[in-house]
């Protein structure tokens, strides 16, 4: 590289304004030399003007739904993922309903279903911190009062030990701007994620809903009371089976405690 | 033979970035069909990576298999011409940062950046090693040490690359179309 001037230091740093990616004592210095100095000042109007129309004009695009189901196919275990290389396989194996199936495949799915979507980013980041909980417990007596003093909605923290779905703690996700108390089971090395949302956020009573988002299952649900989304790693047909677990216990003893 | 926890680290890491993935291969290869095909090598890679890599920051660890893909890919495909020009010895000779800003005006900037089409064609037109590191910052929002990390560059180089990107923008935009 060609050395640099001070005149060139100045221009690093005038971008590096723009990026806020100068420190308070930097940026005090730099406009107290844009003050004295009108061609700095140009120059600055010059950058954010690049700046700004790169953004309007270029902005991130989408990933097609297509590449976004193989690439999460690929972290699904082998068979499925091989079977995915087909776009209309990927797109079915993702969940998307078949007579909206040219629909879905132009619209991304995290637009449809805004919360499903918050809920699945949120059981990536828990899982990539290698803290998939808040309180770790499997005693619902212990999860569910930690639960109870964080997040606004109560929940039952049901007991499916014996079913295979030991109950391995808790932690409150966001969703918006709602604090949602979240319960994690796990399934051999799997994490099982099962968000308890107040009806405003669930939309209303419906029956089980499926869905892939990031290459998260999520299925969704609500009774007359509140809605619930499991998000998982685990396969389709697996975290149906759970659903159908959690359901038939909450039906048993949801009533009893809340 | 990929591991179960490599899976669980890669559903964790890959998909969620697919979007700055896709959107940094389009640019680097100009091509969306090229870019779906950079991303999947891309994202295979990132899988048996996965079974040993230890990551700090999924986003610019992603995006920095997805541009060394996107070079591989474009040594092989594309015409030598085409391909990154050497190092960043070249750029000086390239484009210089334009310190005769005043020369010009910001007002013709903001006239030419009404025409969508005409920046596009100005950020594909810019010399690789400069495209790269904008489209990073402008479009994929990285921060310094990101961009850094990404693309296996001095945090200075990227600094003096942005400056020069966009100076070079500036340029092309100010002439007459």
């Amino acid at each position: 590289m060609s050395d640099s001037g001070p005149r060139d230091d100045k221009l690093l740093r005038l971008n590096a304004a723009l990026d806020d990616e100068l420190d308070a004592a930097h940026r005090l210095e730099l406009e107290r030399e844009l003050a004295r100095d009108p061609q700095l000042r140009a120059a600055l109007r010059r950058f954010s003007a690049v700046s700004e129309a790169v953004r309007r004009h270029a902005p991130r695009e989408q990933a097609p739904a297509a590449l976004r189901a193989t690439v999460a196919a690929l972290g699904r275990p082998k068979q499925k993922a091989r079977r995915a290389y087909l776009p209309i396989a990927a797109a079915l194996a993702a969940g998307v309903v078949i007579g909206a199936a040219a629909q879905a495949l132009l619209a991304p799915s995290r637009a449809a279903d805004p919360v499903a979507a918050a809920l699945a980013a949120d059981f990536a980041r828990a899982e990539l911190s290698d803290r998939p909980y808040d309180v770790a417990s499997a005693d619902r007596h212990v999860v569910k009062p930690w639960l109870a003093t964080r997040a606004p909605l109560g929940v039952e923290a049901v007991d499916l030990g014996d079913k295979g779905y030991p109950l391995a703690g808790g932690r409150v996700a966001v969703v918006g701007a709602t604090s949602v108390p979240t319960l994690v089971y796990q399934r051999r090395e799997h994490w099982i994620a099962v968000t308890e949302l107040p009806l405003a956020l669930a939309g209303g009573p419906a029956g089980a809903r499926e869905g892939t988002f990031n290459g998260f299952r999520v299925v969704r649900w609500a009774d007359r009371e509140r809605g619930y989304v499991a998000v998982s790693d685990i396969d389709a047909d697996e975290l149906a089976a759970f659903v159908a677990a959690f359901r038939g216990a909450e039906a048993t003893n949801g009533g009893e405690a809340r | 033979m990929i591991s179960d926890a490599a899976r669980r680290r890669y559903q964790a890491i890959v998909p969620p970035h697919v979007d700055d993935a896709y959107a940094l291969a389009r640019w680097l290869s100009g091509d969306p069909a090229d870019a779906e095909e950079i991303v999947q090598e891309a994202a295979l890679r990132a899988l048996n990576a996965l079974e040993t890599a230890n990551v700090e920051r999924p986003r610019a660890w992603f995006l920095r298999i997805v541009r060394n893909a996107a070079l591989t890919w474009m040594a092989k495909n594309r015409s030598k011409s085409l391909v990154f020009a050497g190092g960043v010895d070249d750029l000086a000779a390239i484009e210089p940062v334009d310190p005769a800003a005043d020369e010009l005006s910001p007002e013709a900037i903001l006239i030419a950046a009404e025409d969508g089409e005409r920046v596009r064609r100005a950020i594909a037109a810019l010399p690789p090693p400069l495209r790269e590191v904008l489209t990073l910052r402008e479009i994929n929002g990285l921060a310094y040490r990101e961009i850094a990390e990404a693309t296996e560059t001095p945090i200075g180089t990227v600094m003096s690359r942005l400056a020069r990107a966009r100076a070079t923008l500036a340029k092309i935009l100010e002439e007459k179309p």
